[in-house]
């Protein structure tokens, strides 16, 4: 019965979707805005994550905990708490308005999260485990035990950097000074202005994008494993 | 020469770990590095694996330094307390991972060395621990190495296993001709499979030689019983001849070297460790355990 509740609650904002088809999805600007946010961020944020997760976990250095504090402290201050200083920061370099500035104040909201999704991760699975991968050359210390061991976290982190990425209409208004469109900042107008058929295909975007991620990044990472067991048979 | 450490400091949160340590190991040696927990023998081991660095002191290959070398190019491999396979891989994989050019005829040819034929495709939870670290044996000789380090690899074995796997390791390391340097904390292991033992102390090297010798010279006999679990008494057992005949001596000594006791053996079967060769006149032998009466 719990479960029935608790399946109801989650699917109850996507009934109202069913009463509506999508109109035709556009490939255009809006659309591609996004998609290249999406990808860009993912892929920085599995990069920089289990780096700076990888250095965590290893580092002597004394800095250490300070590093940690300061790499974290955007998961317990509000994003919104830092936007006017980041606002002020990248207006005096001149980033305001443009994809790099975009770019940037959505990497500084998503990487800690990417940060300590990997850091779990990889305390999870032990440093001696982890220092044992280091008698192999980094490539096959990558592909064949690392990527494996890791894949799963990589598209955690995928998708939840990419669902905040879609989430974040104030920072990308602001920092894009209105002239980065992307699927959320449109859903927002479309919503003001009462364009409910452009309010549902944003809608749709929002949903799709997540869920053909999640689905396509599942059976590249078990196509690559499977390549890689192969290798070694 | 192969090995050689030169004065390696090493300091954990204002500790010294390690004090200024000297170690050479020949090459197609087994040296055991003695020590109770804490006397820093696995942060050394860590220092020449490149897992861990030195503060200041040098090691060298055949003098080619070896510390700024990352890990994967100082062809020196480390079996651990733990097996450590990796989850994802089968039994094969894991050793075939670890071969120069990903060969699986090579890894089988190395299962079939530890006594494991046709497991290759085997799930590593299907294995024993004894097994498991069997397999990470052959990992680990898999990659062709020039030094083996095994950091207390039978700490988590049973006796039975322990005694199979320490006889398997030794007799392998000296098949291959291969050079490895031992940590334990365990006399009765040093003495099996080791050809030279360093003793260490709070960071400090104490003394180093041949079992035999540690055992018949002071303070180091007092030190390697010490540091090698004291609570129980070294037996010595020494074969000579008197009127023409074989006689054999047991002696019992304290951590001071002092006799407790002295036995000429009975008729009976007796086991004999650390090396089962041969009995030979004047030669100084050590028992592990015994069968019959003393």
């Amino acid at each position: 019965m719990s479960r029935v509740l608790i399946i109801s609650f989650i699917l109850f904002p996507f009934l109202g979707l069913l009463f509506g088809l999508p109109s035709p999805i556009r490939l255009d600007e809006v659309l591609m805005n996004t998609v290249f946010y999406v990808i860009s961020l993912a892929v920085i944020n599995v990069w920089l994550g289990l780096g700076t997760a990888w250095w965590l976990i290893f580092t002597e250095s004394r800095w250490r905990t300070l590093v940690e504090w300061l790499v974290f402290i955007p998961l317990f201050i509000p994003v919104m708490a830092s936007m006017f200083g980041m606002y002020i920061v990248l207006a005096n370099v001149g980033l305001v308005g443009t994809y790099a500035g975009v770019l940037l104040v959505l990497l500084v909201s998503t990487l800690p999260y990417s940060i300590r999704l990997a850091y779990n991760a990889m305390y999870v699975i032990g440093r001696p485990l982890l220092e044992q991968t280091m008698t192999l050359p980094p490539l096959p210390r990558f592909s064949m035990v690392l990527f494996p061991l890791l894949a799963a976290t990589m598209r955690t982190i995928v998708l939840f950097s990419t669902v905040i990425v879609l989430g974040q209409f104030v920072l990308v208004q602001l920092i894009g000074a209105g002239l980065i469109p992307t699927v959320t900042t449109q859903l927002y107008q479309s919503y003001a202005g009462n364009d409910v058929s452009l309010a549902l295909q944003n809608t749709w975007v929002l949903i799709l994008l997540p869920v053909l991620l999640y689905i396509g990044l599942g059976g590249l990472f078990r196509a690559a494993v499977r390549i890689m067991k192969e290798r070694l048979r | 020469m192969s090995l050689v450490v030169t004065k390696i400091q090493k300091n954990f949160k204002q500790r010294d770990v390690l004090n200024g340590v000297d170690l050479i190991v020949d090459k197609k040696e087994i040296h055991a590095l003695v020590g109770v927990s804490g006397s820093g023998k696995s942060t050394l081991l860590r220092i020449i694996a490149g897992l861990e660095t030195a503060d200041t002191g040098t090691v060298t290959w055949d003098g080619e330094p070896l510390l700024g070398t990352p890990p994967h190019k100082r062809r020196i491999t480390m079996l651990s307390q733990s097996p450590l396979l990796f989850p994802h891989l089968s039994v094969g994989e894991n050793v075939t991972l670890a071969t120069q050019n990903r060969s699986r005829e090579q890894a089988e040819a190395w299962l079939d060395r530890v006594r494991l034929p046709g497991r290759y495709d085997d799930d590593i939870h299907e294995l024993s621990g004894g097994e498991q670290q069997r397999v990470s044996f052959a990992r680990a000789l898999a990659a062709e190495p020039r030094l083996i380090l095994l950091d207390e690899p039978f700490t988590n074995l049973d006796p039975d296993l322990k005694y199979e796997l320490q006889r398997l390791i030794r007799d392998l390391v000296q098949q291959l001709e291969l050079t490895a340097l031992l940590v334990t904390h365990d006399r009765e292991e040093a003495m099996l499979v080791a050809d030279r033992v360093t003793l260490l102390e709070d960071g400090e090297v104490l003394a180093t030689g041949t079992p035999g010798e540690l055992y018949e010279t002071e303070p180091a006999f007092g030190d390697f019983i010490e540091l090698s679990g004291s609570s129980y008494p070294a037996t010595m057992m020494e074969v000579t001849e008197e009127a023409g005949e074989p006689v054999v001596l047991v002696r019992q000594l304290n951590r001071f070297g002092n006799r407790l006791g002295e036995y000429r053996l009975a008729t009976g079967t007796y086991v004999i460790l650390p090396r089962d060769e041969s009995f030979q006149v004047g030669e100084t032998y050590y028992l592990r355990k015994k069968k019959g009466v003393v």
